[in-house]
């Protein structure tokens, strides 16, 4: 007993770090568990489970005969459901680029010159609400006979055009999407230096040349990512181009999803849909989480 | 020379005057366009809402009518009542199940950690649609768990976590190890280190991931749509059949002011408690 204390030290190091090391490797996953665990079960099993099944006809799933596996649903992707997938991504690209030309000046002035931050915080909380109110709003705005009929008068637009179209969806999604926009390029812009403007003004370079050469290279990272994170999110559209376009011409995927799972139980061609967008989904992903977040658990 | 300079100098000194104050007046004008931009911006943000709002207090035939806000307590009592359970259900598991990864994250050496993290914050990426199609055809053919209200609180969970992820993660990285160092030299077991030190020192970050998770759950209508019991309807679901099914009415505007200001006065209180320096990496800047 006496004897042990003196034998403790310096052989066993070597052995104790390591097990220590594994103790600590096994309780960190250990608290992971949960986590890993409700992740498996409500999101990685029902994907992989859709994906199996988009390789199956219709609701052959269901029959006692067994599912019938059968390629057809993509193949109906590409031909009768190729413009929905087009509409899709035309107006997720239409709303990128809305809140490109109009964020990007936004988050600057924001950064540079606005001492009132929180205030514009406290608004920018609005859109992030979901985007069912701001369409819901909207269509208020715009219907014939409502409040915006003076101004359409007065710019010569005819009113009735204006509620079920193209632009009025895209005006809706670029609104629900900005706050996402301004938070990477403005989270980019902070990390840049005004020294650096201040420099480039001082060696004669005219603003156009400071933004070009000065900013924007340096919040390239951002302004990709804003980009990614908004054209990600605007490809799930559904409640604005229901509320705000034409239901022949705004007929988003996750629209035709929702009405051939749940609606028609085609659920072979509905799952198929939610492929398409999935890989869309993971591939953007793929490059936001490069340009940005990956810093955040090294 | 000095006779040739004093009029040279006459001229000079007046001319880098003048484009001074030229100089002076269009960086204020371009001050005031700044300005102007950001307020036009912000007024297009809360264009929908006073729409709401104006649209909420209209009675028919015009006139003024406070009795639209009747019904979001009368018959959309229920759904509210829902929106509240769910929300507060599903906040709490996301904060059993977020809080012990984020300290695992940032604290221990798991091998693959980034993976991981990237794995988990993928549904901030899925589109709602297909997690509700998934989640509901899983439900209904191996969970058996569409007509149970926990189907739609997971359903939420799995939609929320990364939101209630990300800022404990900032929080803890905040936090120095050099605490929970001494508080292990000073004899605390891992336990209390936890309960007595870090847990108070993260809650600012705690609470923004828990204001998040709230507001998208409590505002929450495309998920629901897919995967709610048929006994149970949200709020928002209320409001997104009612808009799709009956038209426009001023009682439905109410019911979505309500929840806009229900969802505001929470980001407001956390504002004044905590500052926004934890909302960094998440939704707002």
């Amino acid at each position: 007993m006496a004897a042990e204390p003196l034998s403790l030290p310096i052989p066993k190091l070597g052995p104790d770090v390591r097990g220590r090391e594994r103790r600590a490797r096994l309780i960190g996953l250990a608290l992971l568990a949960p986590a890993i665990f409700v992740g498996l079960l409500f999101l990685y099993y029902p994907l992989l489970f859709i994906v199996q099944m988009s390789f199956t006809l219709g609701d052959s799933f269901l029959r006692p005969s067994g599912a019938v596996t059968t390629i057809s649903n993509y193949s109906a992707m590409l031909g009768r459901y190729l413009p929905n997938l087009a509409v899709t991504v035309q107006l997720a690209g239409l709303a990128t680029i809305a809140d490109l030309i109009f964020g990007v000046p936004f988050a600057y002035i924001l950064v540079r010159k606005v001492r009132y931050r929180d205030l514009v915080r406290a608004f920018m909380v609005f859109p992030m609400f979901g985007a069912l109110y701001i369409a819901f709003g909207l269509r208020f705005i715009l219907l014939p006979g409502g409040p915006a009929t003076p101004l359409f008068e007065l710019l010569g637009i005819p009113n009735a055009s204006v509620l079920y179209s193209l632009p009025s969806v895209v005006f809706a999604m670029s609104i629900f999407t900005f706050p996402f926009m301004v938070m990477n390029v403005g989270t980019a812009l902070s990390n840049v230096d005004p020294v650096l403007e201040e420099a480039a003004a001082c060696l004669g370079a005219t603003p156009r040349q400071t933004f070009t050469r000065i900013l924007l290279p340096l919040t390239r990272a951002g302004i990709v990512a804003g980009c990614l994170m908004v054209f990600g999110w605007s490809l799930g559209t559904f409640a604005e181009p229901l509320l705000l376009g034409s239901i022949n011409e705004q007929r988003t995927l996750a629209w035709t999803l929702y009405l051939k799972g749940v609606v028609q139980l085609d659920y072979g061609l509905s799952t198929a849909m939610g492929v398409v967008l999935l890989i869309f989904a993971f591939v953007v992903t793929y490059f936001s989480l490069r340009f940005t977040r990956g810093a955040l658990v090294e | 020379m000095s006779a040739s300079s004093v009029p040279s100098t006459a001229p000079l000194v007046t001319s880098t005057r003048r484009p001074a104050r030229r100089r002076w007046t269009s960086r204020r004008m371009t001050d005031i366009l700044s300005h102007g931009y950001i307020w036009f911006c912000l007024a297009v943000f809360v264009l929908p809402f006073t729409a709401l709002l104006v649209y909420s207090f209209t009675g028919p035939g015009g006139t003024y009518a406070i009795e639209n806000f009747q019904y979001v307590l009368g018959s959309f009592g229920e759904n509210l009542w829902w929106s509240i359970r769910v929300s507060v259900l599903s906040v709490a598991i996301d904060l059993a199940i977020a809080l012990p990864a984020a300290y695992a994250i940032v604290r221990y050496p798991v091998p693959g950690k980034r993976l991981i993290y990237s794995l988990l914050s993928l549904p901030l990426y899925v589109p709602g649609a297909v997690i509700g199609l998934s989640l509901v055809i899983a439900y209904n053919f191996t969970y058996h768990l569409t007509t149970s209200i926990w189907g739609l609180v997971l359903a939420m969970v799995v939609g929320t976590f990364p939101l209630m992820l990300t800022p404990i993660i900032v929080a803890l990285k905040d936090l120095p190890v050099s605490f929970e160092e001494a508080a292990e030299c000073l004899g605390a077991s891992r336990w209390q280190t936890f309960r007595r030190i870090v847990f108070p020192l993260i809650g600012p970050g705690l609470s923004a991931g828990l204001m998040l998770a709230f507001i998208i759950v409590f505002n929450e209508y495309l998920v629901t749509l897919f995967v709610h019991p048929s006994d149970v309807t949200t709020a928002p679901l209320r409001i997104f059949n009612l808009v799709r099914t009956a038209g426009l009415l001023p009682t439905t505007a109410a019911l979505a002011v309500t929840m806009q200001l229900i969802s505001f006065a929470t980001v407001l209180v956390f504002f004044r408690v905590f500052g926004t320096r934890y909302l960094k990496a998440t939704y707002l800047i």
